[in-house]
């Protein structure tokens, strides 16, 4: 059940993206939960025709789950917020796709957001990913990214494009795009399962569970954990649409390109599956040779089975973003070169992580274990660094003064291997040994506060890996967004007060003064304002019976959890009322708007309308465009405190 | 023996006691025999002489956790001061006395002395008026009148350390001490690369995170050192720099500084580290984008803050007009307040567009 602005947003996002009929169908059954079609039809009070039109559209953008009860033979519709709340992130990962995988893995992303899902052989036919665009002639051909600030890149990009000079009227790599959509996860079978709630799922399971004969041998208490272990495993593997299986090569995923190839990449060649296509085993051997998507005639021209229904995987895509707020984080007080190396493990996380947490909710501080990612070695880090990134540069030496001597002559080279035993040849600087010391040093320093960012494991056998603590720092991005808002809502003395209380715990006014070294005055005044706020609390432990106030502790605590949830409701309601205002602003601009849309003016705006009113359109989309910036940074906080 | 031999004997007494123990010494019976000064070590003139010395108001009778009894001597400046007191002023000063430099509050003298209130009231004007006790200020409790020993200094427990001034907290001092630590930590913290040719527009690439951050006068470059660099300031470098630098009046110890250090980590401006050689502190910002800091904060003081504008300071919650909204709660579609009558969002859009 959803919080009442969390419900008035989905039905804003559906009216948005669908029209009112559908937000309309949507909000009834947000607001009665279950309804058959007859109950549906008295409480929306629309005719058959209409609702049946509705209801199959919705269900094949996933808006709504349905199920068929066995047992009286009804269908019964329900909402499925989590759908319809995503549409406002649709922008968000079709820039991602873009940034990933090229400007025409973005249409194809877009073609399968807009169907909702897709078979293979549907989405081939449509007209608009036929071709490739002009503007766009490497299509799925994307070099790792290079951040904008690397100029480093620069003798880098003609030389990959030159595969694809002479290809532009070429038909447009839709399998292979697709492919590499899948390997990435992010698009999955659609199986029968998606279409019914979670709830409907476990408790089909649960009853084909109990059904079998193993099961019914067993009795009491030991049958239950039985039923909901075995329901568990039955649910996930009927939900289950991961493409990614069998088209990872290496642990990579199709279309990354590789920056270059190195001996020991063999060595570590994953346990691979031959999943749902079935057809790409003997292309693999194939493939080890050649780098992928410049090969003509190799894997890319192999369809994929047509088939195939796919949609878009929401979770693995949340993982893809929060990884990308952790490199941000990095960002902000390391060097780019640290940062760079940072997305690189992240990006090998990727591949491997499913979906950002096990659990439902966010488990409460303090009683949240950490959960680690699979550890990366370096030598596989190694292997997708760009090699002219240059490394050493970014940090200072062992010992400062040591450098100073010798200033001019390369001073941080020297400074950085004068501490490894390789510091015989100077030659050595750009190869492998060298590279892999400099990329351990980089994500040491990103281990180290402030950042926490990784953190490395030492094995038995073998050079020490480095993985990512993801619960950590989804903590830490939560606290950062309550900071943020602390910060500019009572001013940096309230934050350190918060932060102390996060750090101590419950404290009393002197004990809390003496810890932030603040004067009485301010202190209280900033706690008052802060509890009106509901950022702090007060609790009251009283010495005697008579509860007298003299006699009583007062204790002043923040309980990150609370003000989270209470934050998250904000968010939502922010994002309806950002929303809702859009809607009036449009209807004030009705007639002007109207005009614009008209099927003969619409391309043509040069031709028809006159400068004042061209300016005016470009106001009104500047203004649309400035509200949809603001409800997709609050996306951005709904996904911290909800998603990740 | 005669009074008179008693006196003599007693004085002598005293005397040896003050050469050879120091004034703190509790003295016990073994204490005073073994100075070999009463003949024939006979306790009973031993218990005379010590009963005239604490009538003259030369020793002070104490008694110990196994109730033995004891003595502690007392200067003659200090017993010539205590034999003009009445008999109840005495009892008064000997109490605060007692309470050493943690100070007594007023009613805890009340209890331990039995005195009436008006009467303890005249012992502590007389007493303060001969300027042998003084009254004192207690941070943890503003409210009670406390006394201690006109001599003494008050124990941090009473003042609250260091950072405070006549017990109430002295924010200046905090933050220009707070600050130059920072700075200082903030030097020691960062490499700063010498500025050579070639190599210069190199290096500003690769610092892009802070390159905005510079004063655009002096083009210097902060590198950050390896993880498992050790040179970071400890609590004891970190103090020896700010009291040799001059800006406290007195000089302070490593508890207060540690206290400091905490409250700037708490701020995210420095982080602690555990190194192989102890507790040391690193700080978050370069020194470039410290000074700065602090240098647009002195003067904004009075004036609006304005917005905040660097990186990571604000999110979709602040930057929207519902975050600092004071009827955010109020607001509904339809209502008095309503999305569509909200006076916020007309100069937030004009505010964005402007841009």
């Amino acid at each position: 059940m959803l919080s009442q602005y969390a419900a008035e947003l989905c039905m804003l996002l559906i009216e948005d993206h669908f029209g009112e009929l559908f937000a309309r169908i949507f909000s009834i059954l947000q607001r009665y939960e279950r309804l058959t079609l007859p109950r549906l039809k008295f409480y929306s009070r629309l005719n058959d025709k209409q609702l049946r039109h509705a209801l199959a559209a919705m269900i094949q953008h996933h808006l709504i789950y349905h199920f068929t009860s066995l047992e009286d033979g009804n269908t019964y519709y329900e909402a499925n917020p989590q759908a319809a709340y995503y549409l406002v992130r649709s922008g968000k990962i079709l820039q991602l796709v873009e940034e990933r995988l090229g400007e025409y893995a973005a249409r194809v992303m877009e073609a399968i957001l807009y169907l909702g899902h897709a078979s293979v052989k549907e989405l081939e036919g449509r007209p608009e990913l036929r071709s490739r665009k002009p503007m766009a002639p490497n299509g799925i051909k994307h070099e790792e990214e290079e951040p904008q600030e690397n100029g480093m890149d620069m003798e880098d990009g003609p030389a990959t494009t030159n595969g694809d000079h002479d290809g532009e009227d070429k038909p447009a790599p839709f399998h292979a795009t697709l492919k590499a959509l899948a390997s990435h996860g992010y698009i999955l079978r659609v199986r029968d399962a998606h279409f019914q709630s979670p709830a409907d799922n476990f408790l089909e399971a649960q009853r084909a569970v109990a059904a079998r004969s193993d099961i019914k041998a067993l009795k009491g208490k030991k049958q239950e954990e039985a039923i909901r272990e075995k329901a568990q495993e039955l649910v996930q593997e009927r939900t289950n649409g991961d493409l990614t299986q069998g088209l990872m090569f290496n642990g990579l995923p199709r279309g990354v390109k590789r920056k270059f190839s190195n001996g020991l990449a063999n060595g570590q060649r994953q346990n691979r599956q031959n999943g749902v296509n079935g057809d790409h085993a003997e292309d693999e051997e194939e493939e080890e040779e050649n780098e992928w998507s410049e090969d003509e005639d190799g894997f890319d021209n192999i369809p994929m089975e047509s088939g195939l229904v796919v949609r878009v995987n929401y979770e693995k895509l949340d993982v893809a973003l929060r990884n990308a707020r952790f490199v941000d984080l990095a960002q902000q007080d390391a060097p780019s070169a640290t940062a760079e190396v940072y997305a690189c493990l992240l990006r090998r996380v990727e591949y491997i992580t499913p979906r950002c947490r096990d659990s439902e909710e966010i488990p409460r501080e303090k009683e949240e274990g950490e959960q680690f990612s699979t550890p990366i070695s370096v030598q596989t880090l190694l292997e997708d660094i760009d090699p002219s990134l240059d490394l050493t540069g970014a940090l200072g030496p062992m010992d400062p003064s040591q450098s100073m001597n010798r200033r001019g002559k390369r001073p941080l080279e020297n400074g950085v291997d004068d501490h490894d035993d390789a510091d015989d040849d100077e030659d050595e600087a750009s190869s492998g040994a060298m590279r892999a010391y400099l990329v351990n040093q980089h994500l040491g320093l990103l281990s180290q506060p402030p950042f926490d960012l990784a953190s490395s494991v030492t094995l038995s056998v073998g050079p020490s890996k480095w993985r990512v603590g993801f619960r950590g720092l989804a903590r830490k991005l939560r606290h950062l967004e309550l900071e943020r808002m602390i910060e500019s809502r009572f001013g940096d003395v309230a934050l350190r007060v918060v932060r102390v209380l996060q750090a101590k715990g419950k404290l009393d006014e002197k004990r809390l003064q003496e810890i932030s070294l603040l004067p009485f005055k301010d202190l209280r005044q900033t706690l008052a304002s802060m509890q009106r706020g509901g950022f702090v609390d007060l609790q009251e432990v009283p010495k005697d019976a008579q509860r007298q106030p003299s006699k009583t502790i007062f204790l002043w605590y923040h309980d990150a959890d609370r003000v989270c949830s209470s934050i998250l409701e904000d968010t939502y309601k922010a994002m309806s009322r950002t929303l809702q205002r859009i809607k009036h602003e449009r209807e004030l601009e009705r007639d002007f708007l109207e005009k614009t849309e008209r099927s003969d003016v619409k391309g043509h705006e040069e031709e028809y309308l006159t400068e004042g009113e061209l300016e005016r359109l470009q106001r009104w989309k500047n203004k649309e465009a400035l509200f949809l910036a603001a409800v997709a940074r609050l996306d951005d906080m709904v996904a911290v405190f909800r998603d990740y | 023996m005669s009074e008179s031999g008693i006196g003599e004997l007693a004085s002598q007494l005293y005397d040896a006691c003050l050469e050879s123990y120091d004034t703190n010494h509790l003295f016990y019976q073994q204490d005073f025999l073994s100075l070999d000064i009463i003949p024939k070590n006979d306790p009973q003139l031993l218990l005379k002489c010590t009963q005239q010395l604490v009538d003259q108001k030369l020793l002070r009778l104490h008694q110990d956790k196994n109730e033995r009894l004891a003595w502690k001597i007392i200067s003659r400046e200090d017993a010539d001061k205590l034999q003009n007191l009445s008999a109840d002023e005495g009892l008064v000063y000997n109490v605060i006395h007692s309470t050493a430099r943690s100070g007594i509050w007023v009613r805890a003298i009340q209890t331990r002395t039995n005195l009436h209130k008006s009467i303890l009231d005249r012992c502590l004007k007389s007493l303060e008026g001969k300027n042998y006790i003084k009254s004192v200020h207690n941070v943890k409790y503003p409210t009670r009148k406390m006394y201690m020993l006109a001599g003494l200094a008050p124990s941090e427990d009473i003042t609250g350390g260091a950072w405070f001034t006549d017990g109430v907290l002295d924010a200046n001092f905090i933050n220009s001490v707070a600050g130059y630590i920072e700075y200082t930590v903030s030097r020691k913290s960062w490499f700063e690369v010498p500025a050579d040719r070639g190599r210069t527009a190199k290096r500003i690439k690769t610092a892009t995170g802070k390159a905005d951050v510079k004063s655009e006068a002096a083009e210097k470059t902060y590198l950050p050192y390896p993880f498992n660099y050790e040179g970071y300031p400890t609590v004891q470098t970190i103090t020896n720099a700010v009291n040799e630098s001059g800006i406290t009046p007195v000089r302070l110890g490593e508890e207060s500084i540690v206290q400091l250090l905490q409250m700037l980590c708490f701020d995210k401006k420095l982080v602690e580290l555990n190194l192989k050689n102890g507790t040391a502190y690193k700080s978050v910002k370069n020194p470039e984008a410290v000074k700065e800091k602090q240098s647009r904060k002195h003067p904004a003081e009075g004036e609006d803050p304005g917005p905040i504008n660097e990186p990571g300071k604000s999110n979709g919650m602040t930057d929207s007009p519902c975050g600092p909204c004071p009827s955010f709660r109020l607001c509904s579609p339809g209502g008095a307040i309503s999305p569509e009558t909200c006076e916020y969002f007309d100069p937030w859009m004009e505010k964005n567009l402007a841009f």
